[in-house]
């Protein structure tokens, strides 16, 4: 109590330790910098790790356009596990494992239908499991068997909206469902590029003064 | 009274009474199955006496997926789409050694033209898994260029593939009595173009790798495949033949157009590590020449003999058939029960499998780093080992 | 070699064995105790020369009771084939190990072990190869369930 600035704003402004005042615009500018700074973790296991790890952080896919090549092979330096192949039963141990060793926050990306469901490699078989899911919980899904990289792109942005949208500086540990992220039919390699570098200039960019003036905020005097 | 100052092999011994000389040394170190070098999932347990490797002990089953098990309640045309998830790199000569074998045991005819398909596939496909093995094996080695060439060139023979088939990497193309589609009218024209393109590039890899003093600092000598070992591990491929044993089955029994073309066994002399980058390297190059030829008389024909709807039935015994892969003989093993296209048992030979345990011959003795630059040389896909 | 002149020479070498019928290629079956011997000799033998064992697995042939095994022979000197089968009861399971002839054989030993439980004696590391030490059950006899498992829905 006492500041006016706190009393005007509940729940945008709030009182942080040491005296200080911080905006909920803040979570804005937080969310952004997370959503265009992944440390992807490469936990490849199979053919899906050519084409989601490998061949997106080549020349011709370039992963670096989307702020997400400098992919990790310890999970303590990496926010998005990304699940690429099939998960056996003699693997689940270690992939919960890496999971717990991740530094919060985190996201996890289920690549391929192995990652999914367990794809082809569900009927009559004793060894592999039902999809990454069963094991650890998953914020976004890429179909395909392997999904083209255009895809992973696609699910990256997917991603990258979800974080904007929902992960937030006062609630970090509530997610949003998971959403499968399909690439809509129909369209061309050239249309999804396209398209992909419409949404990562339309989304990638946070205007401050736009959305302080669009905030509860305006026109009280404070900017 | 006096002082007795003591080491700390002293103090491992005064813990541990069995413990030897220089015990303190000595410890277990986990390499995979997550690690960056293990190549997806290889996990192998090292004995180490400080940097030394001591032993090396792989343990797999990280991606055992039980596709044999599976194989048994499907039809051999579909056990060919799990064939792809092997040895992904070589997707189409994966699913060429199941289409062999069935063909011999129902005693199909493939048309000329679905030979030369599958022949020049097949060497387009070992040139991109060749490409991206050099890129890996720069990566693993400390340098991150190769890894870009490669995957930029390997890029390009994708989109061939696209093109055609309409898959990237698992493409279950290849199938009884010939392949899925005919060839895309652009499909000599765009491989013309890259053949061209490539040529000039495997010269450039060559002034970037073989005359780089570290690189072969890091090859030369290190870990030394004896002929006689390589042959009793039935290790395939460019590792024996970097072991001096020139068997090629492409040679030896040729299959699809291989009888018609002219190319040489790039054969090495000691078998270390160099010996299994150069032979590689020149096997790039016979494919391409290989390519080449193959662009120079286009068989006409049908591409497929059976229809779709047909059952390939397959007859009572057993039935066995191989080819070369890009990483040595692939064996289809079959036991048909009779009067059913589903197979009673059916088992793959996987080259990597064999190939994989020449490291608990090569890694004692050399350091980790060395043991990094052998598991590369050895081109390993784990998928394939376990099936 | 031509095939019915191989088998003639190899049939010289082994006692008691049979040519197996219904295969594609030269074959053989022996009784599952002279393996060792047998591979040996066919690896010293001048002629012939099978110094590369391609392949080892086995068939569960569950109505006959019986786990057949499988070996494929190779020489990388003169470039022929040769297969070897041999037959163990499905209840006790035990052949001696080929693993002082070829080196491979010692993995291959392990994941017959692993998928159907075929004991090799004279093996120097019988270990699971594939599945966890704490698997129950050897999944490819073709009598194996297990919870996990779903059958494809006709």
């Amino acid at each position: 109590m006492g500041l006016k600035i706190i009393d005007d704003f509940p729940g945008v402004a709030m009182k942080v330790p040491g005296g200080s005042v911080m905006l909920g615009v803040m979570d804005a500018v937080i969310n952004w910098a997370r959503a265009n700074s992944l440390w992807p973790l490469s936990f490849g296991t199979s053919c899906c790790a050519i084409e989601m790890l490998m061949a997106t952080g080549a020349p011709h896919q370039d992963m670096a356009r989307f702020g997400a090549e400098v992919a990790r092979p310890s999970p303590r330096q990496a926010d998005l596990l990304v699940v690429a192949g099939t998960i056996v039963k003699r693997m689940a141990p270690t992939l919960r494992t890496l999971y717990e060793q991740m530094a919060e926050p985190r996201y996890v990306m289920a690549t391929g239908a192995c990652a999914i469901s367990g794809g082809p490699f569900i009927y009559n078989n004793y060894s592999v499991v039902r999809g990454a899911d069963e094991i650890i919980p998953v914020d976004v899904y890429v179909p395909g068997c392997p999904p083209r990289p255009e895809a992973f792109f696609y699910a990256l942005l997917t991603l990258q909206r979800m974080i904007r949208s929902g992960d937030s500086l006062k609630s970090r540990h509530v997610h949003k469902r998971p959403v499968m992220s399909a690439l809509p039919a129909g369209i061309t390699v050239a249309d999804i590029q396209e398209e992909l570098r419409d949404l990562l200039e339309r989304d990638s960019a946070v205007d401050v003064e736009k959305e302080a003036a669009a905030g509860p905020w305006a026109g009280k005097g404070y900017c | 009274m006096t002082v007795q100052a003591y080491t700390l092999d002293d103090l491992v011994k005064r813990l541990d009474p069995q413990a030897t000389e220089g015990a303190s040394q000595q410890y277990f170190l986990n390499l995979g199955p997550q690690h960056p070098a293990a190549h997806g999932v290889l996990r192998v347990m090292l004995f180490l006496d400080g940097e030394t490797v001591v032993r090396a002990i792989p343990v797999l089953g990280y991606i055992h997926r039980g596709i044999e098990k599976m194989g048994e309640s499907l039809s051999t045309r579909q056990f060919i789409h799990l064939t792809d998830r092997l040895d992904y790199l070589s997707a189409l000569m994966n699913n060429w050694a199941v289409a062999r074998t069935v063909e011999k045991a129902a005693g199909i005819e493939v048309s000329p033209r679905a030979e030369w398909i599958r022949t020049i596939m097949a060497e387009l496909q070992r040139l991109q898994s060749h490409l991206l093995w050099l890129g890996v094996l720069g990566m693993d080695l400390g340098a991150f260029t190769p890894f870009l060439w490669g995957f930029r060139d390997r890029e390009e023979l994708t989109y061939i593939f696209e093109e055609t088939i309409g898959a990237r990497l698992t493409m279950n193309y290849v199938l009884p009595g010939g392949v899925m589609s005919d060839i895309h009218p652009e499909f000599a024209a765009r491989v013309k173009k890259y053949v061209a393109y490539i040529r000039p590039k495997i010269a450039e890899y060559e002034a970037l790798l073989s005359g780089n003093v570290i690189l072969e600092e890091r090859l030369r000598n290190i870990g030394r495949l004896s002929a006689e070992d390589a042959v009793s591990i039935g290790a395939t491929g460019p590792v024996l033949r970097a072991s001096g044993v020139a068997l090629d089955l492409r040679k030896a029994s040729p299959y699809g157009a291989y009888d018609k073309l002219e190319f040489q066994v790039p054969v090495g002399t000691v078998g270390d590590s160099w010996d299994r980058y150069w032979v590689r390297f020149e096997e790039m190059r016979q494919s391409i020449a290989m390519i080449e030829q193959l662009l120079g008389g286009i068989p006409e024909g049908p591409h497929m003999s059976v229809k779709p709807a047909v059952k390939v039935k397959l007859p009572e015994g057993v039935h066995y058939g191989q080819l070369e892969t890009a990483r040595g003989i692939l064996g289809v093993f079959i036991a048909a029960a009779g009067g059913s296209d589903v197979p009673y048992r059916i088992h793959l030979r996987s080259p990597t499998f064999n190939n994989l345990w020449s490291v608990t011959r090569l890694a004692p003795g050399w350091r980790i780093a060395d043991l990094v630059a052998i598991l590369t040389t050895l081109d390993l896909v784990i998928p394939d080992i376990e099936r | 070699m031509e095939a019915n002149e191989l088998q003639e020479v190899v049939l010289a070498f082994a006692s008691g064995a049979k040519v197996r019928e219904k295969t594609d290629r030269p074959s053989l079956t022996v009784p599952a105790a002279s393996l060792p011997d047998l591979l040996a000799k066919l690896k010293a033998d001048e002629r012939l020369s099978f110094d590369m064992l391609l392949d080892h697995t086995a068939v569960d042939w569950l109505e006959r009771g019986v786990l057949e095994l499988f070996y494929q022979l190779f020489s990388t000197r003169h470039g022929h084939t040769l297969t070897v089968s041999a037959e163990v009861p499905r209840e006790e399971p035990v052949a001696p190990s080929v693993s002082g002839v070829h080196l491979i054989a010692e993995w291959q030993e392990r994941e017959v072990y692993d998928m159907f439980g075929v004991l090799y004696e004279g093996h120097p590391d019988l270990r699971r190869l594939l599945l966890d030490d704490s698997w129950v059950g050897h999944p490819l006899r073709k009598d194996y369930r297990d919870d996990h498992m779903i059958e494809r829905p006709k």
